[in-house]
């Protein structure tokens, strides 16, 4: 069907202020793959089921907004985890700020570096779990990504990593538009855990793609920082052999628009995947998680859990989806999202769906949203407890059941602590 | 404007058919069709159809303008293709849009003059005798003695009413229970002010084809503070070959009054698919309450997956006045494919919507159904309880909507919304949106999806039962919740039902 | 009445073997109890004869009056009377449990080429028969074992049996999470059905539900094979020993 004159428009202007990197020939060959996708989807529009209540205007036009650069500094997230640094200013690579790319059983390089070698792994997962994503919903900010991006980490787990790899973001460029790609390969029996915080950019459109060999388990904890006019849109995307394990967690704050989209197909037997978030609004804030787990194989358990806290017209939104293939038997699948509206001029919007083509399944979902308890705001308050501190104690309370998926205890302390410093701050 | 002269006769059906059908009726009950000399107006669709439909239905000027407009709307639109439903394209232009048998013409004096195809129709959709009389027209048939409980029924065959029962009593009661025709005629004032107002001429592609199009159906006023003597019943029926049936039925209960309402539908086996497109709109005034009952069990299509209804529809409730409440009940077991959302618009403040949903679907079936709940006044309540049972090959589709806008404060929505799958084949979805704009207001959703429990199967089993018996227990087990808002009458058919639709599913 | 000879049976999904050759003879009017360590067999034995999916016969027999039943579908066996009180028994909500039993019923009235029972006979009969095992309305009502405490559940199986009448009841440790009073009430049950037209075999863990149901023949079960049988005294040694003791002694 031929595109709407609009988007063929919107994708041209978007096009015609970047150019397409030049490398060896398969980088090449994939990026002028996901040129041709994204022509043939066009940049998303705000009439697009999947954007119904996220306008990508801003993500999409040619030049990024202007966004202030945040001068309030957080508490330093991940300074008490021994971890190897990788810095990203404005979206590029800083070598004075970043550690040495070496890491016991792990390999890491740089996007731009690698793009050169004429024989390199990443041939077979650059844009390809990208690419695999895209069906049965185009995702054609990612294609955008992997047509466009020209730096990023190449990270190739061959055994257990000795420490956590860290991504750090920073924006100071109140017009910058930072774009990377990175691609993680876990072979089989391999662990890493991988780390990211902070505020990338003016605009900020990421791509992860992660291989998860047999017997292998990724972990990844974000923190997206409360730069609070950035606008954002991740995508990750994860492809998981047999009994391989993949957790995932952000917790967001503050963005005036943030989409985070996570696509995980379970191609293997016996495979845990477990996508969580926590998000905390205030104001002119916009945050969308777009999640989409494919059950293609057996005895697979997918678990999504979303937390989002709402004040002062902040908006959230959670599309999640469980496709479950014809022969995806013993599938147990899990999904909830969850708001708390502070207040009366907040929004929640959700979209749980269940697609389900194999009877062995037990598969389901909850979606709740509305004010706090005034019971047990009450309880706290008949206590002793000030109303604005018994408020912050009931919001960790509810977004605890989120935060818990992380199963690393320093690295929840970490992020609990941060949550508290936040909601202590706003208190002023 | 098309002379009658063009209207084409429809050959008779042969009666091969009718046998071959009776034959199979084990596997379909309702699956005979009735040898009726029918009236047709010419196959296809324009505006000389519209025309002749509102000639035939004797309607006045303005009547007629509002279906053409319909009309001209409906050129302009496309068939939504959002729903996950996959079938061939219907041809529009390959409908009869007008069928009425021809015994209507003129009024029989005794059930003996009545053409004896018409009373058996009656006699196998189970309508009591004295029912069957008046249907039929039979002068003096109202001061007949009634058998049993009394529900009154209007009988739509095919495109046109064939008449109402009890119409004495509702008068006394001061109910207005006729066709929507005859309201046309009879009532031009509250149909001009009501007909479009909660499903607008432009709503959707089906409703506003309907609009154009339709020529009979169901049209109740229950006055203010007026609690309905009897329940009001409905039964459609498609029966000839090739035709749409488009009825429309409006329903506006005023203030503090009380209806409650049941539709049933059914329809001949045949090879070739048939469309339904209807519209149902209900309004609600202050106080006053409606129940919309639905069994509906129109052809399906056989095994392979031929033939069987394609059934289209758009139902909403407006509930204007404050304390209104509605409650739709559905039990869909039959049609081929099933596009169907019956709606409450809450705008009085504290007023209700319920939705209670069973969706069958066996063999190639495919259903895409659900509701949407829109919270606009204060304190307003919703509760959505849906049980999707998927076999065979079918697909099963859960969709619906729970928006809560900024001023309906204090609102609540609950909903419930359960997947049953019996074999590996088919599918089973849940398509939920939910919009929140208040915080005072609470939403809550809950879905599962899984397969009957092999343990409960063997528990049966162990006691004796086959597996199909089995299956059926616990089937209707599972949809408890929804049996038990149906009108008791309409809950044994209900539980039947669920038991027939799902046979040859295991084993 | 039931003959199980050589009775060997595989776990279909998984290459493991559960019972190794096992040979029984229930009489008619006679109570044999099956005892035995956890694991050992029993309730594959039971839910073997039941006909429940997921075992493999590999060897040997089982009859009921002389037909042999494992080639049978799990309700045909329920129609020649055999009847399983579940350890477990299963909940099915939305099926009330008159509904229920009124199903099971009239199903094997219908195998037995027997017409329905009206609903006026079958209630009369059914409130006699649960008033004796103290059972009220309220818990006719409720859907199948939803919500039942485990004393209920076990009371709930009793009267089933009691209402469906079969000839050889196996009762799967029916003791399982029950309180003296309500072991009490189950046995009462149990001992009322008994008669000359009817075997039962008592499967359990423990010796004290045997004070309540006395056997006539006590099998002692063990990795799959019955080890030792003798009278009611023998389920007094394994009472005083353990069956650690037995299984050492027959070793």
């Amino acid at each position: 069907m031929a595109l709407p004159q609009a988007k063929l428009d919107a994708t041209e202007a978007r096009l015609a202020v970047a150019a397409r990197p030049s490398g060896a020939a398969w980088a090449d060959a994939a990026r002028d793959g996901a040129l041709a996708r994204l022509r043939a989807q066009g940049l998303p529009h705000r009439r697009d089921e999947y954007w119904k209540f996220t306008n990508p205007d801003t993500l999409v036009q040619p030049e990024a907004p202007e966004a202030a650069t945040f001068d309030e500094t957080d508490a330093p997230i991940f300074d008490a985890v021994e971890r190897l640094k990788i810095v990203f200013v404005d979206g590029v690579f800083d070598a004075g700020a970043s550690d040495d790319l070496a890491l016991e059983g792990v390999t890491i390089e740089r996007l731009s570096e690698a793009a050169q070698s004429d024989i390199h792994w990443a041939k077979e997962l650059y844009g390809v779990l990208e690419e695999r994503g895209q069906d049965p919903v185009a995702r054609p900010l990612a294609a955008l990504n992997t047509a466009l991006a020209d730096d990023g980490v190449l990270i190739h787990v061959t055994g257990k990593a000795s420490k956590p790899i860290n991504l750090i973001y920073h924006h100071q460029s109140p017009r910058s538009d930072a774009m990377l790609h990175h691609v993680v390969k876990l072979d089989p029996g391999a662990e890493v855990t991988l780390l990211e915080n902070g505020p990338a950019a003016a605009r900020f459109n990421a791509v992860m793609e992660v291989e998860v060999a047999d017997g292998a388990a990724f972990h990844h904890v974000r923190a997206q920082g409360r730069d609070h006019e950035r606008r954002t849109a991740t995508h990750l995307f994860a492809r998981l052999g047999e009994e391989s394990t993949f957790k995932t967690f952000t917790l967001t704050a503050n963005g005036v628009l943030t989409r985070n989209e996570c696509v995980v197909e379970m191609k293997g037997d016996d495979a845990a995947a477990h996508i969580a978030g926590a998000c905390v609004g205030d104001g002119d804030f916009h945050h969308d998680d777009t999640v989409f787990v494919t059950h293609d194989a057996v005895n697979c358990e997918s678990r999504q859990v979303f937390k989002k806290v709402l004040r002062n017209g902040a908006r959230g939104v959670f599309q999640g989806k469980i496709l479950v293939k014809p022969d995806a038997q013993k599938t147990d699948g899990y999904q909830i999202s969850q708001s708390l509206l502070l207040d009366g001029d907040s929004e929640f919007d959700a979209k749980p769906e269940l697609e389900i083509y194999a009877d062995d399944v037990a598969c389901s979902h909850g979606s709740t949203s509305g004010a706090i308890d005034e019971e047990g705001l009450f309880y706290l308050r008949a206590r002793g407890v000030p109303k604005d501190i018994a408020t912050d104690l009931l919001t960790l309370a509810f977004l605890a059941e989120a935060v818990d998926e992380i199963e690393n205890e320093d690295l929840r302390a970490e992020l609990v602590n941060l949550l508290e410093g936040w909601l202590g701050r706003r208190r002023g | 404007m098309a002379a009658l002269d063009d209207t084409k006769v429809k050959e008779g059906v042969d009666q091969e058919t009718v046998d071959a059908v009776r034959e199979m009726a084990g596997t379909y009950k309702h699956g005979w069709e009735t040898d009726i000399e029918m009236d047709y107006a010419p196959k296809g669709l324009t505006e000389d159809i519209v025309r002749l439909i509102s000639e035939k239905n004797e309607e006045p000027e303005w009547m007629t303008e509002w279906r053409l407009q319909a009309y001209a709307r409906w050129l302009q639109k496309e068939e939504p293709d959002w729903a996950m439903l996959d079938y061939p394209e219907v041809d529009f232009q390959n409908q009869y849009y007008y069928a009425r048998p021809k015994s209507m013409a003129t009024k029989p004096k005794s059930l003996d003059e009545v053409d004896p195809k018409l009373l058996e129709t009656y006699a196998k959709l189970g309508i009591p005798l004295k029912e069957q009389m008046i249907l039929a027209g039979v002068e003096g048939a109202e001061a007949a003695p009634a058998e049993g409980r009394k529900v009154a029924v209007d009988a739509v065959f095919d495109s046109v009413s064939v008449g109402t029962t009890f119409q004495k009593e509702l008068k006394e009661a001061g109910v207005i229970f006729c066709s929507i025709s005859e309201a046309i005629q009879n009532h031009p004032e509250l149909v001009r002010k009501y007909l479009g107002s909660v499903v607008p001429v432009s709503d959707n592609f089906y409703a506003t084809l309907n609009s154009a199009v339709f020529s009979d159906g169901s049209f109740v006023y229950v006055p203010p503070g007026v609690r309905c003597p009897m329940e009001l019943s409905t039964y459609f029926r498609i029966n000839a070959e090739n035709t749409g049936q488009f009825e429309r039925t409006l329903i506006i209960a005023d203030k503090g009054s009380y209806v409650s309402y049941l539709e049933g539908c059914t329809a001949p086996q045949r090879d070739e698919s048939q469309l339904h497109a209807a519209v149902v709109e209900i309004i609600v005034e202050e106080d006053a309450e409606v129940k919309y009952s639905t069994v509906q069990n129109w052809y399906p299509g056989n095994e392979e997956g031929k033939g069987g209804i394609y059934n289209f529809v758009t139902k909403r409730a407006d509930c204007r006045g404050d304390r209104a409440k509605v409650m739709w009940t559905q039990v869909e077991t039959g049609s081929a494919v099933t596009w169907k959302y019956p709606s409450c618009i809450l705008r009085g403040d504290d007023s209700q919507g319920e939705f209670y949903s069973i969706a069958i679907t066996n063999n190639w079936q495919q259903a895409d159904t659900g509701t949407k709940m829109i919270h606009l006044g204060k304190n307003t309540r919703s509760r959505i309880v849906s049980k999707g049972i998927s076999a065979g090959q079918a697909q099963n589709t859960y969709r619906g909507l729970v928006s809560m806008h900024p001023k309906a404060k204090n609102s609540r929505n609950y909903t419930q919304c359960d997947s049953l799958l019996i074999g590996g084949k088919c599918g089973a979805h849940t398509v939920p949106y939910i919009e929140v704009k208040n915080n005072s207001s609470r939403v809550e959703h809950e879905a599962t999806t899984s397969k009957v429990d092999d343990d409960q199967l063997f528990y049966c089993r162990q006691r004796g039962m086959d597996e199909e018996e089995a299956v059926a227990l616990v089937v209707n087990g599972f949809c408890k919740d929804v049996l038990q808002a149906l009108p008791m009458e309409f809950a044994m058919e209900a539980q039947q039902l669920v038991a027939i639709s799902l046979e040859g599913s295991v084993g | 009445m039931l003959e199980i000879k050589n009775l060997h049976v595989d776990l279909e999904d998984e290459e493991k073997t559960i019972l190794k050759g096992v040979d029984l003879s229930v009489e008619a009017g006679k109570v044999h109890a099956i005892m035995g360590p956890n694991g050992s067999g029993k309730s594959t034995l039971s839910y073997v004869l039941a006909g429940r999916d997921g075992y493999e016969v590999t060897e040997g027999s089982a009859t009921l009056d002389g037909v042999d039943i494992l080639d049978m579908e799990p309700e045909e066996r329920a129609a020649a009377g055999l009847f399983l009180a579940f350890q477990y028994p299963v909940e099915i909500p939305g099926v009330g449990n008159m509904t229920f039993m009124r199903t099971a019923v009239n199903a094997q009235r219908k195998a037995k080429g027997l017409d329905e029972m009206s609903a006026t006979d079958f209630l009369k009969m059914v409130r006699e028969k649960a008033a004796t095992l103290k059972m009220d309305n309220e818990m006719l009502k409720r859907p199948v074992n939803v919500g039942f405490s485990g004393g209920e559940k076990k009371r709930n199986e009793i009267l089933q049996m009691a209402v469906l009448e079969p000839k050889m009841c196996i009762l799967d440790e029916t003791d399982s999470g029950l309180d003296v009073d309500a072991m009490k009430l189950v046995a009462e049950g149990v001992n009322a059905l008994r008669n000359e037209g009817r075997g039962f075999l008592v499967i359990t863990h423990y010796q004290r539900l045997l004070d309540h149901i006395k056997p006539d023949v006590v099998h002692i079960m063990s990795e799959g094979r019955i080890v030792k049988t003798g009278g009611p005294e023998l389920a007094l040694q394994v009472e005083r020993e353990g069956y650690e003791d037995i299984k050492a002694e027959v070793a």
